[in-house]
């Protein structure tokens, strides 16, 4: 196949995944957004196969069957809660492919690099040794983060002394060795370099995501989105194809918008997140002294069939409790009996970015009935129930009326306004931030405590039975 | 103690200071209230559900006004008009009014009321900060009045409010302006969309034209910088330029809108005048204008107080009454409010005057004999000006400012020159291929921020996934090194590279689809 019909190809594919992304829109769009993808996906596979020699068919085939069979039972098996998991897991993936083929390009330059030298050779030195630098973050990022959401590693920051220090030293070092592997002659000196960085910057990913706290989560994973886009257009240009270039800059970009939508859902600057550890950056915190007021099963019910106008706000809490199929039906009820019920999703609620809208619609809720923060705020004045479920943060009035609160200034449903507040909690405990929320002690908010699926469950009995 | 609720005597007011649901809630917080006989009449409340709800129905209003402790009144005390005499000579000694007294306008009531040694909340001085919403019945009457300002305007308005396509053609939606966005002018906005009209809507200050843009309506601007934000977030006059450059706005605006509310109001000044006797003369035929400022003088030239005017096919309408015409609503409104402010002075059981209270002090306009009004001065509670506006109005004052802040207000412009050099060297010294590769990539991450932020943050999740499936994209160059002998390194590591990049391709777009197909309708 001629190099400028695989051009073309890949401008066609190129065109296809801005389709396919910018179908997504709108849910209705978006299955036909997922089909253009794939589509590109094929023809760029396609194109390629048949610009390389032939010789390598069967070891492509042999890596690829495989591959495709385990990515389709990851796909198929995979609980909708534990998607955030999963991301991070295909992350890593890229990270490492982008190392491996980083390194290969490295020891193979293959025919457009032959006999290169001067500036040009450097660029292409120095596009090696990014690629693999980012490739080697994501992936030890993308492994930790897996590690943290799936409980293997606990969701606490771990916070070593120097560990500012620490970071910017390795970045140095990592420089300083670079400047090493682009001014070396000597293959195993370049090589036994490279490796090393890689080790350092694998390091550095592990460490920065280490640092990080469970609730910041959707940051983190949408961070590690971006870099794996970075990674595969670091890869682009040193293989000098398009298509990479193109392909990892939309999903570089797309990261970074969602890191960006995440941390003013927070009230937090990027690099707060980072580097990391909330509560150790001050603000004082209020102690709150007054009376909650427990409710139990029955009153519950009471109150959410006596309302006309209920807004339920899910937290990770749902997530974990696996409430949201009991959570629908109660909802799918009362809205038959009459009542107005909408979700209410913070953008930061869950693990991932959109987490609870993906938990709802698994769960069968319509998803022009899950509204955002902005769209729900002023509606609460004339709500008559809110129905808070595992979540917590999102919903403390503090980050509005304390300026000296941690999260002051942070977005926040503004759940106190309705009549009647039901907080689905275990205990008083604090949030994620590790402040009091002051909504548990207001006069119109009841708190049923236990765990939320079991709550769920008995109330979704209590309204069939009745 | 003892709280007595007088009969309005105010003609055309149907409004009662306390409606059944609130003189229950303050039997149960231990007040023993008595209501005149038919108070309630206007506002639809029967004698006989006061009675359930725990006051005592008393037949002559002289003994609410001298034996109670608390007197709940909407309007101001005046003459009454057939027993003949003023309400405040007859309050008991020493006792507490809560109402509306507009101090400014009644000083001759205000001094009846100090010779009867009497305790005055003044429900309309109640101080704008955050605490006290709940006792700001301003806002509650302003709220009503622009809603109902809208319905009066819908009724007189010969045409359809929103657009309509009818067998015989298609109808235009009225266009309605609102001049001055307060809470009435919030209101209008609200009610005036919710029936279907296009709205736009003008306000001095720039600062709540964010507001404006929330309730869906379009914000007008002039290109004017001057502060217009007075205390306690009020309009104030503004400049000469200013209002010339206003009145032109609106000259423009009149001749193509249908309808025109107003709501501009300057505190303790006569209303602006920003509609001329031309600007009516320009308007549509079957125009309507509703005048909400009427009471201080209209802000149209032509209106008549409590009256509808037609001039030239244009009907004004300058309503006094408007919260009144809603009277079961506005009088729960009030009541509401002026229970809360019982229960900030202590409700029942710790009913007292508390002068270190704000939000008491500021609505206490007398007090043991003596005229506590004007209150101290509160702090004005607007958000500090922009730096950059300082900037510009005091030039000089500004150089003692620390060199960081400097630094923070140029961070873009020394990110741009970065930018620009570092975009200089590249192209000073890199190869052409290198460039041409530059220029994608960059257009790349262009198309991609902007395709991105289209998407629904329902979708976020899915687009994480398929994002992940294409950036697998990256087998491509595991692709490129399958070529070599399996002995050879680089070839191993393609065929793990595309192993586990395929991985990727397959499961992210699986599972994207598998979500995708979830989301229903």
């Amino acid at each position: 196949m001629s190099p400028n019909l695989i051009t073309v190809a890949y401008i066609i594919a190129a065109a296809l995944f801005i389709l396919g992304l910018s179908g997504l829109a709108n849910p209705e769009t978006a299955r036909r957004g997922n089909l253009f993808s794939v589509i590109g996906m094929i023809i760029a596979f396609l194109a390629t196969a048949a610009g390389i020699a032939s010789s390598g068919y069967v070891e492509l085939a042999a890596s690829l069957i495989p591959a495709i069979i385990i990515g389709a039972v990851l796909a198929a098996r995979v609980k909708m809660t534990n998607m955030p998991q999963l991301v991070a897991l295909l992350h890593s993936f890229v990270g490492a492919a982008a190392v491996l083929v980083g390194f290969a390009t490295w020891l193979d330059p293959g025919a457009h690099l032959e006999g290169v030298e001067g500036v040009e050779r450097l660029i292409h030195d120095i596009e090696i040794y990014i690629g693999i630098g980012i490739g080697a973050i994501t992936f030890t990022g993308s492994v930790i983060a897996f590690a943290k959401l799936d409980g293997r590693l606990s969701g606490k920051p771990l916070l070593l002394p120097a560990r500012h220090f620490l970071n910017l030293a390795v970045v140095v070092v990592t420089i300083v060795l670079g400047v090493i592997f682009t001014r070396t002659q000597e293959h195993n000196t370049a090589l036994l370099v490279l490796s090393i960085a890689t080790l350092l910057t694998g390091f550095l990913g592990a460490h920065m995501v280490m640092a990080i706290g469970g609730a910041d989560m959707p940051v983190v994973v949408s961070m590690l989105n971006s870099y794996s886009g970075w990674a595969a257009a670091a890869a682009g240009f040193m293989l000098a194809n398009d298509l990479l270039i193109v392909t990892g800059a939309l999903v570089g970009s797309s990261g970074a918008i969602l890191s960006l939508i995440m941390c003013r859902g927070m009230n937090r600057s990027f690099a707060n997140v980072l580097l990391g550890g909330f509560g150790t950056t001050g603000g004082t915190v209020v102690e709150i002294d007054g009376e909650h007021t427990p409710i139990d099963i029955n009153e519950t019910v009471e109150i959410l069939k006596h309302a006309k106008k209920i807004v339920v706000v899910p937290g990770y809490g749902m997530a974990v409790a696996r409430a949201q199929h009991s959570l629908a039906r109660v909802v799918e009820i009362l809205r038959k009996s009459g009542a107005d019920v909408t979700f209410a999703i913070h953008p930061v609620a869950g693990r991932l970015p959109g987490h609870m809208n993906v938990l709802l619609a698994e769960a069968n809720v319509p998803y022009d009935i899950v509204l955002e923060i902005d769209e729900v705020n002023s509606e609460l004045k004339n709500t008559d129930v809110v129905l808070v479920i595992g979540a917590n943060d999102i919903v403390n009035p503090s980050a509005l009326e304390d300026p000296n609160s941690p999260i002051a200034g942070m977005p926040v449903l503004e759940v106190w306004d309705a009549e009647v507040t039901i907080v689905m909690k275990r205990s008083l405990a604090t949030g994620y931030v590790g402040i009091p929320n002051p909504l548990f002690f207001r006069d119109n908010s009841r708190m049923l405590f236990g765990d939320a699926g079991d709550n769920v469950d008995a109330i979704l009995q209590r309204i069939v039975g009745s | 103690m003892r709280i007595g609720i007088p009969k309005e005597i105010t003609p055309l007011e149907r409004r009662v200071a306390c409606t059944p649901r609130i003189a229950k809630r303050l039997c149960q917080s231990g007040f023993e209230v008595w209501i005149e006989q038919g108070a309630g009449a206007d506002a639809e409340h029967l004698d006989e559900v006061y009675v359930e709800s725990g006051a005592q129905i008393i037949e002559d209003p002289r003994r609410i006004w001298s034996e109670c402790d608390i007197v709940l009144k909407v309007n101001p005390p005046g003459v009454h008009p057939t027993l003949n005499y003023h309400e405040a000579d007859l309050l008991r000694e020493g006792a507490c009014l809560i109402g509306f007294i507009w101090p400014a306008q009644n000083e001759d009531l205000l001094r009846r009321l100090t010779a009867r040694n009497a305790t005055v909340i003044a429900m309309d001085c109640v101080p704008r900060i955050t605490r006290a919403q709940t006792m700001d019945a301003l806002s509650a009457m302003a709220h009503a009045a622009g809603y109902r300002a809208v319905i009066e305007a819908a009724n007189a308005y010969p045409r359809f409010f929103a657009g309509q396509s009818t067998a015989a053609g298609k109808v235009h939606p009225a266009k309605v302006l609102v001049i001055g966005a307060g809470v009435a002018g919030l209101a209008a906005i609200g009610a005036a969309k919710g029936l279907g009209a296009i709205v736009r809507a003008f306000d001095t200050r720039p600062e709540v034209g964010e507001q404006i843009r929330s309730m869906g309506a379009e914000f007008l601007e002039l290109s004017f910088d001057e502060e217009s934000e007075g205390a306690g977030g009020y309009a104030k006059t503004m400049s000469k330029e200013f209002i010339e450059a206003e009145m032109k706005l609106f000259a423009q605006q009149a001749m193509d809108t249908n309808i025109i509310i107003t709501t501009a109001l300057i505190p303790g000044k006569p209303a602006p005048k920003l509609i001329t006797a031309g600007m009516v003369e320009s308007m549509r035929e079957g125009a309507v204008i509703v005048d909400l400022a009427s009471q201080q003088g209209g802000n149209c030239t032509l209106t008549e107080p409590g009256e509808v005017v037609v001039h030239h096919g244009v009907q004004i309408i300058g309503y006094t009454d408007l919260p009144s015409r809603m009277a079961i609503q506005t009088s729960w409104l009030y009541a509401s409010v002026i229970a809360n402010m019982i229960d900030e002075m202590g409700g029942a059981e710790d009913f007292k005057i508390d002068l270190e209270n704000e939000i008491v002090r500021g609505a206490l306009v007398a007090h043991a004999g003596e005229i506590t009004w004007p209150p101290p001065q509160v702090k004005p509670v607007t958000p500090a000006p922009q730096v950059q506006s300082e900037t510009w109005t005091e030039g000089g004052a500004q150089e003692s400012k620390s060199k960081q802040s400097i630094f923070r207000r140029h961070a873009g412009l020394f990110w741009l020159a970065f930018a620009g050099l570092a975009i200089f060297l590249v192209g000073w010294r890199a190869p052409e291929s290198f460039l041409s590769h530059l220029t994608v990539f960059v257009l790349a991450c262009f198309v991609g921020w902007q395709v991105v932020w289209n998407v629904t943050p329902a979708l976020h999740t899915p687009l994480m996934s398929v994002t992940n499936a294409i950036s697998g994209i990256i087998l491509i160059g595991g692709m490129f090194h399958l070529s070599g002998a399996l002995s050879e390194p680089a070839t191993i590591l393609g065929i793990i590279a595309v192993f586990i990049a395929a991985i990727n391709v397959s499961g992210g777009f699986l599972v994207t689809r598998r979500m995708l197909a979830m989301f229903r309708k």
